[in-house]
């Protein structure tokens, strides 16, 4: 059963992954971060309730706990960033700030 | 699972997802869902023979078939709209796994903080941010979708190589103790073991918030004195 749920987390994570390498909607790619959480929430519990040795734990729980919490202050602080740059340049797409880049 | 058959269906899964991705390739759709049709069920078919019963083995295969498809239409939906609903569908499925895994109040505050809070914030921020006039030009077309989807797959043989073709599978699969309910369980270890990470949270959470606020003031104080300077 671990290898399954692992296995499962990682394609959910590459996903994310690939997703916000290759959206450009800035929307889109913090969606992706939040497929990345979801893929890490499995692997902690896969891991607690089957453990590779002893009894299951509840460890795995309590640590998807805390990161459904950071996820939460994540969203709301990406989000109003995001409004605040598409109030600035009336555009989702990542490539109109690159200003800082090297020419 | 032999290596071989490993590495055909990460193969499958990459050309079906660089055919799906958004851009000029409109017209193969139908051709990269039969391709990553085809590469889900290989993958169903070899996670069937790692669940312990068969019952287990045919939420497994409902929830995993769910989950990855929602993921896939996340990433690839040309509209942000669609993109938010197919995550509410991804979110449902870990929901399941994690009831399947005995993490019922896990299950619940996924769903709750997810699918109530999360994804309904994202909703209002897409409705804020949308023109008029159907799906703007840069969710028509990826960034680099084959560099992408080649760098991800290559990650993804990396990461699962070694569980996948291990012989024997690894985890012990002993019974949960269901004398105290999960529930109970999950708050004592949390009040207890893991108290000092339960304050900083609410530190992590109380900052969050004065930092949305910050930025949300900023701009009414920048509209306010005329536009952005």
């Amino acid at each position: 059963m671990l290898a399954a749920y692992l296995l499962i987390g990682a394609v959910l994570f590459v996903l994310g992954l690939i997703g916000f390498v290759t959206r450009r909607n800035l929307i889109i790619m913090f969606l992706c971060t939040e497929l990345m959480f979801q893929g890490i929430v499995l692997n902690l519990v896969a891991f607690g309730r089957y453990p590779l040795a002893g009894t299951p734990t509840l460890d795995g729980q309590s640590f998807a706990l805390f990161l459904l919490a950071v996820a939460a202050a994540e969203a709301a602080l990406a989000l109003a960033l995001v409004v605040l740059l598409y109030r600035y340049r009336d555009t989702l797409d990542p490539n109109a700030w690159t200003s800082l880049k090297d020419k | 699972m032999s290596t071989v058959l490993f590495m055909l269906l990460l193969t499958l899964g990459g050309v079906g997802l660089y055919l799906a991705m958004p851009g000029g390739r409109l017209h193969v759709g139908r051709a990269a869902l039969v391709v990553l049709l085809g590469a889900a069920g290989v993958l169903v078919a070899a996670l069937m023979p790692l669940a312990g019963s068969h019952q287990q083995a045919l939420w497994l295969a409902l929830l995993a078939l769910v989950a990855l498809l929602g993921a896939l239409r996340v990433i690839t939906h040309p509209r942000p709209v669609y993109s938010a609903l197919y995550f509410l569908l991804v979110i449902v499925a870990v929901g399941g796994m994690l009831i399947q895994m005995q993490a019922t109040f896990l299950a619940a505050a996924l769903l709750i903080i997810y699918a109530g809070a999360i994804l309904v914030t994202y909703m209002f921020v897409i409705m804020l941010a949308q023109k008029g006039g159907g799906p703007a030009s840069y969710d028509q077309q990826a960034r680099e979708p084959l560099v992408g989807v080649a760098a991800g797959f290559v990650l993804l043989a990396a990461l699962t190589g070694r569980v996948v073709t291990a012989g024997a599978a690894p985890g012990t699969d002993a019974a949960v103790d269901s004398e105290i309910s999960n529930v109970v369980a999950v708050g004592v270890q949390l009040l207890t073991r893991y108290v000092v990470g339960v304050e900083i949270t609410g530190v992590l959470l109380l900052a969050a918030m004065v930092g949305a606020i910050a930025i949300a003031r900023r701009r009414a104080w920048h509209e306010s004195q005329g536009g952005w300077g």
